[in-house]
């Protein structure tokens, strides 16, 4: 992407050009102070100034970068500088050394066309109307080195930040900020429910929860009006950074984010699939309430011969909505076909917990002899939960199904719908971290360097949960709000060791408490053999020990060779290579016995034995055995003075081993740029980048079941192995996908003096496709001729596609007045199967969905003036 | 698209292509409005030869002042004997070119022309420089000479001027370069006629020049106390 280029001349700085609304006004420096994270927020801006940063539209400074060289407009790789702005030397403040410059602009936004197209505002909240595109006060001493910046900008209440800071350059520096930015998540949605943003979701009249029908619930889909979804986040903060005393720099910040909104979510009252009438799939909305406090504090120490870190971090997220409830409409039916008893129609979400965050570290670096470096770091975390714990269902009444003596799979809702019903009444979920950290450089002679590290890296999850009823002596968790077991007779989610019904039962009861120790060792040199070349190894052996997974030890050998020259027939060409290897002890398929009920007295096995876990050959894709390899080139000419022409080539190859499960992904792409700066007035840039990436997965479907002319529970379903009576090769199937990206872009910027001119044009284009195969449709969930032909059509491709052209002309009317016009027209497509058939309508049998997705095809323009004044 | 929307496009447009003309009428007008004088680029300054012989011939004039041999008559004037031949004819240049203004200077050399700069440059590099003095080497003058003062942004005069004030004594490198030949030898210059200099880089009197700019950003650093103990210093060096 365009952001991605790190050069001020690259397009994405013709893009702030372009849509800042400075134009000619004898300048105001207000260029960024270039923050660092210890202190204040990380980037402002917004869709209008992408980097806060409008002052760099003032003319170019044609001395260029220094007076002292010549023909430095270029890294040392050959990349060309931009030209600076001129310097603005301020105006005097009052008698004193203080001096100021400031700028305002102001101006008008129209929007046209599809202005609520989804990608088009995704990130910004454009909106036709007065703007207050920068408000730049800066007030400098140039005596002293102290300095005030005040910075603004509105585009809306929901997109608009403003920041102040002080200081004195070498002594301290202080910040405060606050800003808004807009998500949007969708623009076309459709949800049927009152209360959209909080907790409850009720049905509208006519429906009534649990007893409505499908046509009727198409009905008032089709009339929900249109509305968007997203959040708004708000972010404020306030820093300082310090020397305490002769060498000791202190630095505390405090931030808080507050997330506020709604976004798409789901509502499962199980499934809707291959039964009709069964069960409820539903896209509900769920409302976004967190804030997030985070407290940073350091001090340090940088001596000649030791430097000396200290940092604490806290992070306190706090979500002020803990669950969603909402009102299913449709009935449930149970797949028995015995009368239903249940009444269950509502469902609920326990949503994101309380948490907090502390990590304390320190570091410390010793020069050594031979131009050499040691350094040790050591570091110790926690995260905490413990909020108290929502009831294990809100039904009321009965759950379940009664089929015949002794078949009663009913449940009573009034065991499960209070906090009675846990085993604990907080989650006291505790995760330890542990970090030491040491690594030692050498530099013996400027040809020759070697380094080792080591790096050992702990995560221990302390939480441990069990699912016990205490009222009922049964383990496990109402499944689904109760509507899985009022389905599926049985499927209540609960083992109970004392009733036939259920002592087979294995169900979830504990917690999965992952964690991992990884220890990292690495030893790399480089050495230069040439003035203008070098070449550098690195050999990295890392040793994972995952806690609870399939294997207990993970090891992974990687080396990398890179090459650099900045001569090869003028060019800068940088290479490298890298190849890995990842190997561990014996998989095991089924690690979760002791969190399953199956490991609990009074576990009875099944007549048939208990199910495979999963395909014994399957093998999870951060686990198996990989090979991969990378390469990448990378070349930057230098065309002619004022011209460089570069590109890149990379490929990334991965190949695991593995019968079932992710077989290989593969990853090959280019770039290709040229920018030109003939004049300090003129600047020319052009780029083209493609990517192709594919994806290569393996399964198998179980053939325990009806469609393969079987029964539920055969003997054969505790054989794991794939060709085996469970997992036969027959019903293997394979994906592959493939994904292709294209972008490309030119942009064009003249000061004429009295005029300066922007013009660009961007082209992003990404075609994703999901192709399978299948060795017969024995791999297929259904094998009617209609599913079967279907499955034979494939998916239709996925395609987005924008085009966007942007002109600005900017017109100075004297030395403090200037005035910006500036125009973007903005065209977009949009195809994805994912939401094929939901322009015409949300509803299918039990299945209700919300949003439409992005506007298939849109066209957006934007025009705007803007007036700037220097203040 | 709404009707407001393609009217604002077509002002847009419009204004596009008046744009051109609008500018090239803009830079007619900035054309006719009397302008300073370029800043003169000695970024790629090559040293300079000329014939030092002749250079006699046509220094007549100038011995009135700056001493028949290049030792200034008075304080206030340079001392010219021994200067990089490339300084020398920079600051010709820039009288001519009404970078540097001086009332005598000026109009000496506006009647020069760039033989007779190279001429007169190379005769007073050829000269003896003024004899070396005893300079203080504890004094506050050496220390901001010699290292600078990092706390006051004050950099050390000695990486352009050279750590005796001979001149500057660049590395070989294949980096780009400053041109070296045109940063003056400072050591046997009196420290009256620096002391005046220094202050001209402060107000802005001497900045159109790329040295002059450079020296305009070191001179801003230094306060009265500073400019005067330099000048001391470097009039005993």
């Amino acid at each position: 992407m365009l952001a991605l280029k790190g050069n001020r001349t690259t397009p994405t700085a013709l893009a702030l050009a372009l849509l800042c609304g400075l134009s000619g006004t004898p300048d105001v420096r207000a260029g960024d102070t270039s923050g660092t994270i210890r202190v204040g927020d990380m980037q402002f801006g917004n869709a209008l100034d992408l980097r806060g940063w409008t002052p760099m539209l003032q003319p170019a400074d044609p001395d260029g970068v220094s007076y002292l060289h010549a023909g430095m407009r270029r890294t040392p790789t050959g990349a060309l500088y931009p030209y600076p702005p001129l310097a603005d030397a301020g105006k005097p403040l009052g008698q004193g050394d203080w001096t100021y410059a400031g700028l305002i602009e102001l101006g008008y936004l129209h929007v046209g066309g599809d202005r609520n197209a989804e990608y088009f505002r995704q990130y910004a909240d454009w909106k036709s109307g007065a703007v207050l595109g920068l408000f730049a006060l800066n007030f400098d001493n140039r005596k002293t080195g102290s300095y005030v910046e005040l910075r603004g900008s509105r585009l809306s209440g929901d997109d608009q930040y403003y920041r102040l800071r002080a200081g004195r350059y070498g002594s301290y520096r202080l910040e405060g900020f606050y800003r808004d930015m807009p998500h949007t998540v969708s623009t076309r949605a459709y949800p049927i429910w009152n209360g959209v943003g909080g907790t409850d979701l009720t049905l509208p009249a006519p429906l009534v929860a649990g007893a409505s029908t499908p046509a009727q619930v198409a009905a008032v889909s089709a009339a929900a009006p249109r509305r968007s979804l997203g959040l708004t986040r708000t972010r404020a903060g306030l820093g300082y950074e310090g020397v305490l005393y002769r060498d000791w720099i202190g630095s505390a910040a405090i931030t808080n984010e507050k997330r506020s909104g709604t976004r798409l979510w789901g509502g499962s009252m199980f499934f809707n699939f291959p039964f009709p009438d069964d069960g409820g799939i539903l896209e509900t909305v769920r409302p976004i309430d967190f804030r997030t406090t985070d407290i940073n504090l350091s001090v340090r120490n940088v001596g000649k011969l030791w430097r000396f870190l200290a940092t604490y971090n806290g992070s306190f997220f706090r979500n002020h909505k803990d669950h969603l409830n909402f009102e299913s409409p449709f009935a449930l039916y149970n797949v028995a076909g015995t009368p239903q008893m249940a009444d269950i129609k509502d469902g609920q979400f326990s949503l994101e917990p309380d948490n907090d965050y502390h990590n304390l570290r320190l570091d410390l670096t010793r020069e050594l002899k031979w131009n050499g470096q040691f350094s040790v770091a050591g570091a110790w975390g926690t995260m905490r939960q413990n909020d108290a714990l929502l009831p294990p269902t809100t039904c009321t009444g009965v759950g379940g199904i009664y089929i015949a003596p002794p078949a009663d799979y009913t449940f009573q809702c009034a065991n499960w719908n209070t906090t009675a019903a846990l085993s604990q009444k907080s989650a006291n979920a505790r995760i330890d971290t542990g970090l030491f950290d040491a690594r030692v450089t050498f530099r013996p002679t400027p040809a020759f360097g070697w380094h080792a590290g080591l790096r050992w890296y702990r995560e221990d999850n302390k939480t441990r949960y069990l699912a016990y009823n205490p009222l009922t002596g049964q383990y496990g968790y109402i499944s689904e709000n109760g509507s899985q077991g009022s389905v599926v007779p049985g499927e209540t989610g609960i083992f109970d060791p004392t009733n036939p019904l259920y002592w087979s039962r294995n169900v979830t009861v504990r917690n999965v408490p992952f964690g991992y120790t990884d220890t990292v060792l690495e030893l790399g040199a480089d050495w230069q053999p040439g003035r203008k070349s070098s070449l550098g190894v690195t050999y990295t052996y890392d040793h994972n020990r995952p806690k609870y997974r399939e294997r207990k030890r993970v090891d992974e050998q990687r080396i990398k060779f890179d090459w650099v020259s900045r001569d090869v027939i003028g060019a800068t060409v940088r290479l490298s290579w890298e190849y890995a290897k990842r190997t561990g002890d014996r998989y095991n398929y089924d690690p979760y016995v002791p969190f399953f009920s199956r490991s609990l007295p009074g576990f009875v096995d099944p007549a048939n034995g208990l199910p495979a876990h999963t395909v014994a050959d399957m093998r999870k894709y951060d686990l198996s055995d990989r090979t991969e390899s990378k390469a990448r080139a990378i070349i930057t000419y230098p065309w002619g003075e004022s011209a460089t022409l570069s590109a890149t080539f990379y490929g990334n190859r991965d190949q695991y081993d593995a019968l079932i499960g992710r077989q290989h992904t593969r990853t090959t792409g280019a770039t290709v740029q040229w920018d030109w700066q003939p004049t300090p007035a003129t600047t020319v840039n052009a780029y083209l980048g493609a990517e192709t990436s594919r994806l290569g997965i393996s399964n198998v479907n179980d053939a325990d079941g009806p469609d393969n002319g079987a029964v539920f529970g055969t003997p054969e379903q505790v054989n794991p192995n794939l060709g085996g009576p469970l997992y036969p090769f027959a019903n293997q199937w394979w994906e592959l996908d493939r994904e292709r990206n294209r972008n490309g872009g030119f942009s064009l910027s003249h000061d004429f003096g009295r005029v300066r001119a922007d013009l660009r044009y961007d082209y992003t284009g990404s075609l994703g496709h999901v192709g399978y195969s299948y060795a017969t449709i024995g791999a297929l969930a259904t094998r009617d001729p209609a599913s079967v032909a279907a499955a034979a059509a494939g998916f239709p491709d996925n395609k987005y596609r924008t085009n966007t052209l942007d002109l600005g002309l900017s017109f100075t009317v004297s030395r403090s007045v200037g005035v910006r016009l500036f125009g973007r027209y903005q065209s977009g497509a949009f195809s994805d199967w994912h939401y094929a058939g939901l322009d015409n309508t949300l509803s299918y049998d039990h299945r209700l969905y919300t949003d439409k997705g992005g506007q298939l095809h849109y066209n957006v323009s934007l025009v705007g003036v803007m007036l700037n004044l220097k203040l | 698209m709404t009707c407001r929307t393609s009217l604002l496009w077509m002002c847009l447009l419009g204004a596009g292509l008046a744009s051109g003309a609008a500018a090239q009428q803009a830079a007619e007008d900035a054309g006719a409005a009397t302008k300073p004088a370029a800043m003169l680029d000695l970024r790629r300054q090559p040293a300079v030869s000329g014939d030092a012989q002749a250079g006699a011939g046509k220094a007549a004039v100038c011995a009135a002042c700056h001493g028949a041999h290049g030792v200034a008559v008075a304080p206030n004037f340079p001392n010219l004997a021994g200067q990089s031949a490339t300084y020398l004819y920079v600051q010709l240049k820039s009288f001519k070119g009404g970078q540097r203004s001086d009332a005598v200077m000026s109009g000496q050399a506006a009647a020069l022309s760039d033989a007779d700069m190279r001429d007169l440059a190379s005769y007073y590099a050829a000269q003896a420089a003024k004899l070396p003095g005893r300079a203080d080497v504890a004094s506050r003058g050496a220390q901001l000479y010699h290292a600078g003062d990092p706390a006051r942004g004050i950099p050390p005069c000695q990486g352009c001027h050279g750590p005796d004030g001979m001149g500057p004594r660049p590395h070989p490198s294949s980096a780009p370069q400053p041109p070296w030949a045109s940063f003056p030898r400072l050591r046997g210059q009196s420290g009256q006629y620096l002391a005046h200099e220094l202050h001209d880089f402060r107000s802005g009197m001497r900045a159109a020049t790329s040295n002059a700019k450079v020296m305009q950003g070191v001179a801003a650093t230094l306060d009265e106390a500073d400019v005067q103990a330099l000048s001391a210093y470097l009039d005993a060096l």
